[in-house]
């Protein structure tokens, strides 16, 4: 798919959820799979997946736009129930996330492995306004770097969640995280985690191998 | 399962706990008044038979059998038990102390963490209870452990204290599935599992923890399990008196019981009547597994010599003459810390 170039937007204008920035703007279904109970990296979470669905989200619609400069998508899918607060012990939050290779080569399905990390640009229910930046070299590593270059915000109505996360394309940091170019093409993958079903962690809906995204290349404009 | 050069343990002689509650409070005031801990209690003490903190916990699954995990279910927050609020201003400071009592305000809880305090079983005249005291069990094969994910539960090699890496965990709370003690807390606030860390600063410092050192009842012993001369190792490997709860768990707790010897039975006329236990054999069993019969024989047989003038080492060090005999060495005074905060 390909993440059309729009002219120069704010991350705050992207996140509205009555943003016009989508509109007319390509959307592309991408189809979701559960996770292999097999992969999951402890016993206890393998013992007690066993024979439970995993994935509740089959199907998520993602579209995408960036003005050179920072590059949003907007995700929607179906969910009857809208998880947010954590007032509960056994309340969990939805969740989604797209995934990038920091390098060429990393794995997807692991969450990359050591040296070949993978790049996440994660948002919850439970965290307004903000994402998670996240990057993991295999199962189990994740880190979050920061809490304020990846920036998301959702809307749940009438069963379904629309939500928008962004992120410059590139960012200043000796980490290894995936830096964009417009004009180029990276892989990138989407994930979608059900709280009403408990789903953490690895216990998600994930689109599988890297799909192939496009980044527009921005018109050559003088003054800019 | 992790390996440890030297294991921290503690025993605590059921016998002798008056259910005062100065340990749940000792920890209470130490490392739970943050945000996010308002419903925690690292140290419980409940009235057994019952059914526990959280409610039921010994039914919620966990831990292992066969070597393989056995599933567990989360507990919810209202089985812990809510930090309730109280008409406190009204009663107190609004000039109708008089005629309003203190009552809860907002919904009407339907369970706490000492909810079924006192009940226990039985009939009049033998109807029987016991205190429990828990604490996270510091286990040779933890669950919780096993369970994360994210490696964010570390089992220390140098004394066997399991702790949980807050700025690892994700808040996943696959750990408090599978701990099958229950004793992991999810924190709403700080969006992390917590439980008790076994006082390691003070501990770190040659001071027992909280709840041992504040006992008023002398319950709780703490020590090397490898010291020879110290009171865990002679109760639990010497004098074998000592048991952990619910063995059948599969988890090796490094948290032991002197198991309660309750006094003897009355019969119709009122006699007492020494043919069959207070306390069910069959229900010690279930908490302490078949070896606690033997140990009831111990303390009897023991408890007999001492009557009949002889001595008994074990009972001398149940008695704990000398507080400090109870804490294996860590029994430095707590003014004199230095705390680091962070
Ligand atoms: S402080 Fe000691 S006697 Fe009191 S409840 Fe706790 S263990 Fe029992
Ligand atoms: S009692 Fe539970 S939390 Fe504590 S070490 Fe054992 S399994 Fe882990």
């Amino acid at each position: 798919m390909e993440a059309r170039y729009v002219p120069r937007f704010e991350i705050e204008d992207a996140l509205d959820p009555g943003a016009t920035l989508f509109d007319g703007v390509r959307a592309t279904d991408v189809d979701l799979i559960g996770t292999p109970v097999g992969l999951q990296p402890t016993a206890a979470i393998r013992v007690s997946w066993t024979g439970r669905e995993i994935g509740a989200t089959d199907r998520v619609r993602v579209a995408a736009v960036h003005d050179g400069q920072t590059l949003a998508f907007r995700l929607e899918w179906l969910d009857d129930s809208e998880n947010q607060a954590l007032l509960d012990t056994t309340a969990f939050p939805d969740a989604a996330a797209i995934l990038f290779p920091s390098v060429a080569g990393a794995p997807s399905v692991t969450m990359g492995a050591p040296g070949l990390a993978v790049t996440a640009w994660y948002w919850r229910a439970d965290e307004p306004g903000r994402g998670r930046h996240v990057v993991a070299e295999g199962l189990g590593t994740s880190r979050t770097l920061d809490v304020e270059l990846v920036r998301g915000r959702g809307v749940w109505k009438e069963g379904r969640w629309q939500i928008v996360i962004a992120r410059a394309l590139r960012v200043a940091t000796d980490e290894p995280v995936a830096q964009l170019t417009a004009g180029e093409t990276t892989g990138f993958g989407v994930a979608v985690w059900d709280g009403q079903h408990g789903e953490r962690a690895g216990i998600k809906a994930f689109s599988g191998d890297w799909r192939e995204l496009r980044l527009a290349a921005a018109p050559a404009v003088m003054g800019r | 399962m992790p390996e440890v050069k030297r294991q921290l343990s503690m025993v605590l002689d059921l016998n002798k706990c008056i259910g005062c509650q100065t340990c749940t409070i000792a920890c209470k005031r130490l490392w739970t008044r943050d945000e996010g801990m308002d419903y925690m209690w690292w140290n419980t003490v409940n009235t057994m038979p019952g059914r526990g903190t959280p409610r039921d916990w010994e039914q919620l699954g966990g831990g292992f059998q066969e070597g393989q995990p056995r599933p567990g279910k989360l507990p919810r927050r209202r089985d812990f038990g809510d930090a309730w609020n109280f008409n406190y201003d009204e009663v107190f400071y609004g000039g109708k102390g008089d005629r309003v009592h203190l009552k809860v305000v907002g919904e009407e809880p339907d369970w706490g963490p000492n909810w079924d305090e006192d009940q226990g079983a039985g009939e009049y005249p033998n109807a029987y209870y016991f205190y429990l005291p828990r604490i996270c069990n510091h286990c040779t094969n933890p669950a919780c452990v096993e369970a994360c994910p994210r490696t964010a539960i570390v089992k220390r090699e140098e004394d066997g204290i399991v702790l949980i890496d807050e700025d690892r965990c994700r808040g996943y709370r696959f750990c408090m599935e599978a701990c099958p003690y229950k004793k992991i807390y999810f924190n709403h606030a700080q969006k992390v599992a917590q439980k008790c860390i076994f006082c390691f600063p003070r501990v770190e410092q040659g001071v027992a923890p909280a709840c041992a050192r504040m006992c008023p009842g002398r319950v709780r012993f703490v020590g090397y399990r490898d010291d020879e001369n110290g009171p865990i190792h002679k109760l639990v490997d010497k004098w074998k008196v000592a048991l952990p709860l619910h063995p059948d768990f599969g988890t090796d707790p490094n948290v032991f019981y002197v198991p309660p010897l309750a006094p003897p039975r009355f019969d119709e006329n009122g006699d007492i009547d020494e043919s069959k236990p207070r306390i069910p054999n069959e229900y010690l069993v279930s908490l302490f597994g078949p070896p606690v019969l033997g140990v009831l024989e111990t303390l009897k047989s023991e408890m007999a010599k001492t009557r009949e003038g002889g001595k008994s080492e074990v009972l001398d060090i149940l008695i704990a003459y000398q507080w400090k005999s109870m804490f294996g060495g860590f029994d430095r005074d707590p003014g004199s810390l230095t705390w680091n905060k962070t």
